[in-house]
Parts: structure tokens; sequence; C-alpha cells
């Protein structure tokens, strides 16, 4: 009986922090293909209140690459229906690091692409499989998806307009 | 399970209590209020009888995997817990040497607090220096490797130009710790700001790095004269990247490491690489260069499986295929010494061109060859037997909003006696085509078809795999892998995944083929199965 007491009093104090708390960024610096050092917390911070996408990937992930491809193809054009930010995060580790910033020019993708070379923003934001996508706005996280199939990009685009 | 969940509770009672109202009342004074996120990731098989595959499931026909992780973040402060639980382990996930293979345990807890140019983590944590050559700790649910270390680290900027990084701890071995200490420091020069040069768009960067790792393993009970019971390693690094060129190198020295997979070598180990890199309008290439000599650093001496407890990283310097034919035939890295090369090539034509249609058309192509060393302790040498060779090209085109095609070439030369040793060498050739039809925005069809021909081992493949997605989040797959060469077997699969936001769950039918698996120069043997496969991930935070 003790141990429920217990138990309850912890679920108590725990969802009081729960229903008081706002997102909070990890605060990571990683290298860009751009050669800029970026760190996300103030990424997100900088963007205020324009969309901004971020999406996990790697250059052994064939779904993740099929996304990419889909969304650079529309990325002009979805601009200029709403404005947003986007950035992708490889998890290439060391075995295929070398091969992301020649993937990304040879790709001539429209965005800037992090290198989070030990998944370290990965674990932090708790992603298990990639491909991940998570937008932030306003210094929150307001949505994320897992997995791609097909026609996935158009739900993306619907959910940035619909923001 | 009563002893977890004390564990469990006890844990989030510390991070509950250092946010007691009172001290809540100061932080929200801050606009800082926590943040709870967390993942779950399960895996669970039902195991039939298949004999002509080999598959023959333990009396126990239900395995499973189970990985819960929780991170409570409040402004510098954060903590978390991972707990594993392997009700028992799926077959093959574990070296056979692991005899807890039916346990679940919190494996990882730890606790950080962090500046802006500082942190420090106690608990369990990953860490890499360098490239990893000379220490990296890292997870990989898939190949089943976890080697975090167990005790701080601290990192800190001290000027805007250098980084530090110091590590101390034991390694993970599956739910226990090794009986070696770890320590070690990492540090990075920035060479733009360290000489005030004002960076512009085009400005390039240099830095230098450099690593000391030590390891301790203090129970050597032989009778060897001036056993190493400590093992040095030192490394130097240089990082250069431009605009459009990158370049970096990496030298590793590794002090006398007798250990059980070396047979109690005194050699020294030392490795040495090369990354460039060269990009310019829809153009990229790569080529990487790697040479090393007894590098395999671990942190038991008398572990003999490569996925508990390794110490540094050395990933296969080759190509990661998503064809089914051709992972048959899978490189691993040879850490007694080798020399290889690889290259990558990424161009795409532009669209409005002839060639590159509406939406431009990408080619790929990569190279990739692996060398014994002339002599296993000379480093950069290049011996007299082929290892490893991997040709292929890749060609990509959108036709139109409705219709994408791959098709692919791949020649591969494989020593397999390096994984058996009476298996013969292997000279393979796969063809690969694929084609995405989307009917409707939501609505679509993806097929590829492959074949693998090769004149011996157990003569040729093909596959075929179509997936439909008729309305996202449904998707179903099914895939066939066919040896017509010698054994005539199947391994088919079929199977559906639905996803909701980050959540996702998939279940499949099939056979797995047994072979080895292999992940960044990691790999375990999977046994042959036959049976049902489904998986469930998802990611939450409040």
């Amino acid at each position: 009986m003790k141990k429920r007491i217990l138990v309850f009093i912890i679920s108590v104090v725990l969802l009081a922090h729960v229903a008081k708390s706002q997102e909070n960024i990890p605060s990571i610096k990683l290298k860009a293909v751009s050669g800029k050092i970026i760190d996300l917390r103030d990424l997100v911070a900088n963007t205020k209140d324009t969309v901004l996408v971020v999406s996990f990937w790697a250059t052994w992930c064939m779904p993740c690459i099929a996304e990419l491809d889909n969304i650079n193809d529309e990325f002009e054009e979805q601009q200029t229906l709403k404005p947003f930010k986007f950035y992708g995060v490889a998890i290439d580790d060391a075995r295929t690091t070398q091969r992301v910033k020649p993937f990304v020019k040879g790709k001539g993708w429209k965005f800037d692409v992090l290198m989070d070379v030990n998944s370290e923003l990965k674990r932090a934001l708790n992603i298990t499989d990639v491909p991940h996508v998570i937008i932030f706005k306003n210094g929150k996280l307001v949505s994320r998806h897992t997995g791609y199939i097909t026609g996935d990009e158009n739900n993306l685009f619907e959910t940035i307009k619909g923001l | 399970m009563k002893n977890v969940m004390k564990k469990v509770i006890a844990l989030l009672c510390l991070t509950s209590f250092c946010f007691t109202p009172s001290i809540y009342a100061q932080i929200t004074s801050e606009n800082i209020n926590g943040h709870f996120t967390g993942s779950y990731e399960n895996i669970t098989q039902y195991y039939m009888k298949d004999t002509s595959i080999g598959a023959f499931p333990t009396n126990e026909k239900i395995a499973s995997n189970g990985f819960f992780k929780l991170d409570y973040n409040n402004g510098n402060f954060s903590s978390g817990i991972q707990y594993e639980s392997y009700m028992p382990a799926i077959n093959g996930y574990f070296a056979p040497s692991v005899i807890d293979a039916n346990k679940s345990k919190i494996v990882n807890k730890y606790f950080k607090y962090s500046k802006e140019h500082f942190y420090i983590q106690a608990g369990d944590f990953y860490e890499q220096f360098g490239s990893g050559l000379i220490y990296r700790s890292y997870e990989n649910r898939q190949i089943g490797i976890n080697n975090a270390l167990e005790g701080f680290k601290a990192y800190v900027e001290p000027t805007d130009f250098m980084k530090v990084k110091v590590i101390y701890g034991r390694t993970r071995e599956v739910f226990d710790y090794s009986n070696a200490l770890t320590r070690g420091i990492d540090a990075e020069i920035n060479i733009n700001s360290l000489l005030r040069i004002i960076a512009t768009e085009k400005t390039p960067t240099v830095s230098i790095g450099g690593s000391y790792v030590s390891k301790f393993q203090g129970d050597y009970t032989g009778t060897i004269e001036n056993f190493p019971t400590t093992v040095n390693a030192y490394a130097t690094r240089l990082d250069f990247t431009s605009n459009s060129i990158s370049i970096n190198a990496e030298y590793v020295d590794k002090s006398k490491d007798p250990h059980l997979v070396n047979n109690m070598s005194f050699k020294k180990g030392s490795a040495f690489q090369v990354n460039s890199s060269f990009t310019k309008n829809n153009f990229g290439a790569n080529i990487s260069f790697r040479s090393l000599t007894n590098m395999d650093f671990r942190s038991n001496r008398n572990q003999e499986f490569a996925s508990i407890g390794p110490l540094n990283f050395l990933p296969s310097l080759t190509k990661q295929h998503d064809n089914l034919t051709s992972n048959l035939y899978i490189y691993n890295t040879q850490p007694k010494g080798e020399s290889g090369i690889q290259s990558d090539v990424y161009y795409t034509i532009k669209s409005g061109t002839k060639l590159g249609g509406k939406y431009g058309t990408t080619i790929s192509g990569n190279l990739s060859y692996i060398e014994s060393l002339n002599d296993s302790s000379e480093l950069l040498s290049f011996g007299k037997t082929k290892y490893f060779k991997d040709a292929n090209l890749e060609i990509k085109k959108k036709w139109n909003k409705k219709l994408e095609t791959t098709i692919s070439y791949q020649s591969i030369f494989f020593k397999a006696a390096l994984q058996s040793a009476s298996r013969p060498n292997i000279n393979a050739t796969v063809i690969a085509g694929g084609m995405i039809y989307k009917f409707k925005p939501k609505k679509s069809l993806r097929i590829k078809l492959e074949h693998l021909s090769v004149a011996n081992d157990q003569g040729n493949w093909a596959s075929a795999l179509s997936e439909f997605s008729f309305s996202s989040p449904y998707a179903f797959f099914a895939s066939d892998l066919y040896n017509y060469g010698d054994t005539k077997d199947h391994y088919y699969n079929i199977g559906t995944s639905v996803t909701k936001q980050s959540t996702r769950f998939s279940l499949a039918f099939g056979k797995q083929r047994a072979g080895l698996f292999c992940v960044g120069g990691v790999c375990r043997f999977v046994p042959a199965a036959f049976g049902f496969t489904a998986s469930l991930t998802t990611t939450f935070s409040n």
C-alpha cells in the first residue's frame, strides 16, 4: 500500500511538472556542409515564428533520399506558398561522413545539411529510425513524423501551410 | 522486476526533487521549464520450423527486444535513463558467450549540467574522438552494440579557438561493465580563430586536433614478464575545409596491446587515413585512403567478440548497398592489417537539358578496393592478397511527377575465405532496376528487380520487391530472394506497416537467410529464421 501511495505522489509531482513545462531544445553544435557551426537551440530561437523543418537522414537510407529528393523538387514552389526554413541532418558515422558533402552537392539540394557524426542530436531528440522529420515554430517542437512512403512530402507541405 | 521499478522510481525521484516547488518558482522566473522526452522500440519474433533453410526454433518460440529511453531537460540540467528488456533476446542478437540473454535492466543513466562553453556529465555516455579510429562509444541496436562508458566526461571551450574533452570510466559489456578503466583526452584547435582570420563565405577553415586514450586492465595473472596492463594510444588529425575542397587526415599510434583476438601479439598498432572531397555545380567527388595494422582496440583483453566492449571504430571502407543481392557478399574490416581506397562520384545532369529532362538525372559511381598489407607491420603498404573490390554505377531519372526509374550495375570481388577458410574467391555481378509510380499524390507502387550472377559459391540469385502504399500511413510490401543456382531456396517476406506521426508499427512474415550481418565494422551471425516479426517504434514528449 505504501508503495502505491509513493508511486501516486511521484506521478502527481511529475505530471505537475509536465503540465507546466514547455519545449526545451537540446543545445548541440553541429558542423554543416556549408562549413558553418550551427546549434539547434540557437537555430530554433532565431527562426522565431517562421516554420523550421529538420529532417534526419543518411546517405545509406534510400527512403530518406527519396523524401529529400521529392522535397527538393518542390522546394522553391512551396517557399512561394509559405516560406519556411529547412535543414537536413545526416546521421552518417565515420564510415560514410566523407560522402555527405559530395552527395549533397552532387544532388544539387537547395538546403543546408548538418552532420551528426556520433548521433548526439539524434539521441537527444529521441529519434529511433530515419527518416524522421521534426517541425519547430515559436521555439517549440510542434510536429514530428517517422518513416517515409511516397506522397508523405505532400503531408509535410500541408502541415507547414497549416502552421 | 521489483528492483527495476524501484530504480526507475529512485531515478525519477532524484530528477523531481531537483525541481521542488520552491526551486521551480525560481526557475520559472527565468522562463525555463522542464521537459520530458522519450522513445520506445520493440522487436518481437515468432519462430517456426523450416528445414529447407535450416531454421530450427528453440523451445522458446517467441523472442522480444525492448528499449525504453526517457530524458528530462530543464534549462542547463538534463538527466535520463535507458531500460532494456530481452525476453529472451531475438535469435543471434547476442554473442554466444552471453548466457544472460533473458534479462531486463536499466542499462544507462546519466546526469548532465551544461553552460554555453562547458558541460559535465556523470553516468553512462557516448563519445567520439576524431573519426573514431582511436575512440568511439556508441549504440547500434540493429547489431546489438552498446559500448557506452560509465563514469564522467567533461567538455570545455577555454578560449574561442579551443575545445577540450575528457572521459574516464568503464565500458559497458552487455548488462555489465568491463573490469578495465578507460581514460582519454581530446583537444581541437581552430586555426582561423587562433590567428583571428576574418571569416567570409570563401575563407577556408583549418583545424588541428590530438587525442590520447589509455586503457588499464590490471587483472593479468599469466606468466609473461612485463605484460602491458596499460595500453596507450595517441592520435593527431588535420582538417581543411573550403567551399569546394575538403581534406582531413588522421594518424593513430597504439602501444603493445596483447589480447585474445590478436593471439597475445606484442606488436604495436597504427592507422592512417585521409579523406578528401571536391564539389562544384551539381558535381561531388570524394576519395579516401586508409591503412591500418593491429588496430583491434578493446576494453577487455579476454573478450573475443567484436561487438562486446570495443574502444575504437573501424568501419569498412566500402559502400553500404540497399540491394538484397549485393548484401550477400559483405566485406568487414580486417583489424590485423589492410590498406584500401574508396571513391565516390555524384553528378546531376541539370533539369531543362536534353539528358536531364524536367527533373534532372542523377548519376552516382563508387569504387572500393582493399588489399592485405605487404607485411603485417608495414603501414601504408599494399600486399599481394586482394580482399575486396566493388565497382558500381547507378543512374536515377525522374521522368515526370508520376514516374521515377533507377538502374544499377555492380561488379564484386570478395575473398570469402576471410569469413570461412573453405570458401572460394567470389567474382559476382549484380544488375538491378527499379521504378516508383505515383497513381495519385498518396497512392504509389514501387518495384525493384535484381539479379546476381556468380560462377561458384551457391550460384546465381534473383530477387523481386514490390511496395504499395494506397494511402499514407499504410504500406504493404512483398519480396523474394531466390537462389536458383544450387540451393533453390526462396527467402520470401510479406508485410505491412502503419505510421502515425512518430509512431510506426510493422508486421512481416517470411524467411531470413543465415549469414553475417555487419554494420560499421562489427558483424554478428544471424541464424536462419522463419516466422513473424513485429516491430513498434514511438517517440514522445510533453
